[in-house]
């Protein structure tokens, strides 16, 4: 897998697009998942996922794939695009997550879809990503630490604690839904 | 609530799927070197068309190729005609590196920028070593001091000078095949 995504990186780098597309193809669903869970907004999740694929041909891109595997940078990439959208949103540069409460996104989630979505924005963003990435991306700790910059125990103890408070959020709403159900 | 259960919950909260839009946009995006849809065939059909008149010259006139005078006469100018067509594919390949914002790098450090000098030759000044020029077609191979010391490949200029690693990093493709760089000190 490595060697073949060296060669992929080297192949798109000399310009060739069919391996650009390949490189895109492998990768494309798990870091839309994460910029979406992240931004809660298809259009900037679209955004930084092209973005993170174009940086890798440009010439200050720093990725050695002798160093780091494909998928780590770009799941990085896309996280610290997102942390940046995230920060213009909190200095008011851009609208706050504009398509988040559309009608169309709530009509397509369910209730109890939309709580576990609200309960995880509530998270702090550094607990918050780690569970994205544990949970639904079921990426190794390693991994998450590299991708996050952060030691394994950080990683770990982020991950419990995101755990634990969504335990505590979600036990409210556990028993009203356990007698829907 | 049990990890179990929790894990459950989690799994509600599904994503949508990427709209089509988000692979056409970065198909869209994605930078074309430009593609030599002349010069290649040309030298090719060229080259075919002079070995059949070559070999019916010699037919006609006996085996020893340095003796013949239609040979030496097609071989010169096959040399001549290749050697412009090298030229004017080099200078294409110039003229794209210079559109394209090189950045230039000796030994990992940002150093001068490049300048361009005739005959798609162009220098770049390396610390304690002097300036190099270099170009990018191999029938200078051999000649005047020119030695082949690096690369091409995709946007990206890789060469040795002297004890000195240069990289020049361009913002978008120059050619889609390697080709080898050729490089001499400038006295």
């Amino acid at each position: 897998m490595a060697n073949s995504d060296e060669q992929l990186i080297r192949d798109v780098r000399r310009g060739k697009e069919q391996a650009f597309l390949r490189l895109f193809d492998q990768h494309h669903l798990p870091l839309f998942r994460f910029a979406w869970r992240l931004t809660g907004s298809m259009a900037d999740a679209e955004d930084i996922v092209q973005e993170c694929f174009l940086s890798l041909l440009r010439p200050d891109c720093g990725f050695d794939p002798k160093r780091t595997a494909v998928r780590t940078y770009l799941f990085g990439a896309v996280r610290n695009q997102s942390l940046k959208g995230l920060r213009r949103c909190e200095q008011g540069e851009i609208p706050d997550r504009a398509d988040r409460h559309t009608p169309e996104t709530e009509a397509l989630q369910n209730e109890m879809a939309e709580t576990v979505g609200k309960a995880i924005a509530a998270l702090p963003a550094a607990q918050r990503e780690v569970l994205l990435l544990a949970h639904y991306e079921q990426l190794p700790l390693a991994e998450i630490a590299e991708i996050t910059g952060s030691e394994i125990t950080a990683v770990k103890s982020r991950l419990q604690r995101a755990r634990a408070t969504l335990r505590e959020t979600l036990a409210a709403y556990a028993p009203r839904r356990e007698r829907t159900i | 609530m049990t990890e179990a259960e929790l894990d459950r919950y989690l799994d509600a909260w599904q994503a949508p799927k990427p709209p089509a839009s988000l692979r056409e946009g970065l198909r869209a995006r994605f930078p074309r070197a430009e593609r030599r849809t002349f010069a290649r065939p040309l030298r090719w059909g060229l080259a075919i068309a002079i070995l059949t008149v070559a070999l019916a010259g010699l037919a006609q006139t006996g085996p020893d190729l340095r003796d013949n005078p239609v040979f030496r006469v097609l071989s010169g100018w096959y040399t001549d005609f290749v050697q412009a067509i090298e030229t004017r594919q080099a200078a294409g390949i110039r003229n794209q590196i210079r559109e394209s914002h090189p950045q230039v790098y000796v030994d990992g450090l940002r150093a001068g920028s490049l300048e361009y000098g005739p005959a798609a030759r162009m220098d770049v000044a390396v610390p304690d070593e002097g300036v190099y020029s270099f170009v990018t077609y191999s029938l200078v191979a051999g000649r005047g001091g020119w030695i082949e010391t690096g690369r091409i490949q995709g946007n990206v200029i890789e060469f040795q000078a002297g004890s000195r690693h240069v990289r020049i990093v361009c913002d978008k493709p120059i050619v889609d095949t390697d080709r080898p760089v050729f490089v001499r000190r400038r006295p």
